[in-house]
């Protein structure tokens, strides 16, 4: 893909990628507020989803969600990315938690209707912070899914590049396998 | 070195051989160089000069510790990407400190704006995430566990600012010191945290994107590439006693997906000559050959009593990512008249026909 094509994907994205910025940063009470929180079953059904995991400006990626069959999406802590002309460099994170159970089938969505060329799944124990000695959980083309790992508590890290050449991000979440 | 006119190869042969290439490579595709970011890369060896952003300037340390890793940038890029520079009128601002864009958790972030500047911003030490206290680890007479090496995450920078993308390591992540330009920063003591220079990741990508420094410079081992060597005789027909001479070429095989390193020239390398009689097929080895006036060009002279055959070889090195290659064979043929020297010689000789 050529350089202006890209660039025209990009700008293509722009006001959706603004759209759900503005979205998420009405909820935010700035850039350090908890980017991690469990899922809850509001009255009437719906998903109440953690705080936003992206700051107000529109040269992020877009949310990532994670679900096991049937059970509520949890939008992930977004870590290291890079996007457009730009990027950004975060730890190993924590991981928004979310509550599965053993062999369960996850799956992870992305918003904005960004698509997906690969993506990787890797898990360390929770409370690791270097990744070192991390195990696959799976990887591929889309769509992104892959069995829940044993039971305990886990930092699950999705490594997605995106399609069109518009870059990669690393989501995490703080997996706990009943 | 590579130009957008170069001559390609008969894209065939180039298929057999990256075939070939792949094969030998163990199947390790999702191992390789750093992936590029779209947008392209500055010019060779241009120089980016930065300078501390106004009203938001680095403490001292950091300021420290991102010259360092600009100086390591540039000692260790292995290709003619981009050097950085400080200068306190350049047109690209580093800063530090509340103002940073990025995002919720990101230590340090970068936008490249090719081909003429980058901003680059870095968090304050003792800034508060959901997940914790940020300490760099050059704020500290003795640096605790935990903190992050300012240096190794602004080389980080700068790698992102040369077109660099996030490595993709292997599942277990036992290649992390493969690449400083990482999908997430370590802290003291976890090994890589404090890397000072790129890894053979990086450099690959930085070769693809940049060309090489020279012909006789290594390629990064994180690359996979295929080769191609010829050979041509000064002269393919000589009398008994006369000597002709092997010139053999050494080249990257010009595919689109090496980007500049297609079609380079590959001096300084071993290459063998080895000979068999016409109609036999067990090779022979005749020596090493000297490097030729050209780049990429090994040269040795031979004098054959009889007809032979030559072909070049090329075997894979070790320590950096071309595969080996065999010329085809070219042939000598040797006449059993002598070559008239003289006009005495013409009356005592048989010349040739």
């Amino acid at each position: 893909m050529s350089r202006w094509s890209v660039h025209r994907s990009v700008l293509l994205m722009l006001p959706a990628a603004l759209l759900a910025s503005a979205c998420a940063s009405a909820g935010s009470s700035g850039s350090t507020a908890p980017s991690a929180a469990v899922a809850t079953h509001p009255p009437g059904g719906g998903v109440v989803t953690p705080s936003p995991a992206r700051s107000a400006a529109a040269t992020e990626p877009p949310a990532a969600t994670l679900a096991a069959e049937g059970g509520d999406p949890v939008t992930g802590q977004l870590g290291s990315f890079t996007w457009g002309d730009g990027g950004s460099d975060s730890p190993w994170l924590p991981g928004s938690p979310i509550s599965v159970g053993s062999g369960e089938r996850l799956t992870v969505a992305l918003a904005d209707g960004v698509a997906v060329a690969t993506w990787s799944a890797k898990r360390v124990p929770a409370g690791t912070t270097d990744g070192s000695g991390a195990v696959g959980l799976g990887t591929g083309g889309p769509p992104i899914a892959f069995d829940a790992p044993g039971t305990g508590p886990w930092s699950v890290q999705v490594t997605v590049d995106f399609d069109g050449g518009l870059g990669s991000a690393s989501y995490y979440w703080l997996v706990s396998v009943r | 070195m590579t130009t957008l006119s170069r001559p390609r190869l008969l894209a065939g042969a180039t298929a057999v051989l990256l075939v070939a290439s792949s094969v030998l490579a163990g199947g390790a595709a999702a191992h390789g160089p750093d992936p590029a970011l779209s947008g392209g890369g500055f010019g060779q060896n241009q120089v980016l000069r930065f300078r501390w952003r106004a009203g938001s300037e680095p403490a001292a340390v950091i300021k420290t510790a991102i010259k360092a890793a600009a100086s390591d940038a540039n000692d260790t890029r292995a290709s003619k990407a981009a050097t950085f520079a400080y200068d306190s009128s350049g047109p690209s601002p580093i800063g530090y400190g509340a103002g940073a864009t990025c995002g919720v958790n990101g230590l340090a972030c970068f936008t490249r704006d090719v081909p003429d500047s980058f901003t680059m911003w870095f968090r304050e030490q003792g800034h508060v995430f959901d997940w914790g206290t940020l300490k760099w680890c050059e704020a500290y007479t003795t640096p605790p566990n935990g903190c992050y090496d300012a240096e190794n995450v602004a080389l980080d920078e700068f790698g992102h600012v040369e077109g660099l993308g996030h490595h993709n390591n292997y599942d277990t992540d036992s290649d992390y010191g493969d690449a400083v330009v990482q999908t997430y920063s370590r802290t003291k003591p976890s090994s890589g945290y404090n890397k000072h220079v790129f890894g053979r990741c990086d450099v690959a990508r930085l070769q693809i994107i940049y060309d090489m420094l020279n012909t006789s410079a290594k390629y990064s081992t994180c690359l996979d590439m295929s080769t191609v060597l010829t050979i041509a005789a000064s002269s393919t027909q000589i009398v008994v006693g006369g000597s002709t001479t092997l010139t053999a070429t050494l080249r990257v095989v010009d595919s689109d997906s090496y980007g500049r390193l297609g079609g380079n020239a590959v001096s300084g390398r071993t290459v063998t000559l080895q000979r068999r009689a016409a109609g036999t097929t067990t090779w022979y080895a005749v020596g090493t050959m000297s490097t030729g006036a050209a780049a990429g060009t090994y040269v040795l002279a031979q004098q054959p009593g009889a007809d032979t055959e030559y072909r070049a070889v090329f075997a894979a090195p070790s320590n950096e990512g071309i595969n080996g290659d065999s010329s085809p064979a070219v042939r000598v043929s040797v006449t059993g008249c002598t070559a008239v020297v003289g006009v005495m010689a013409a009356a005592i000789l048989a010349p040739c026909a």
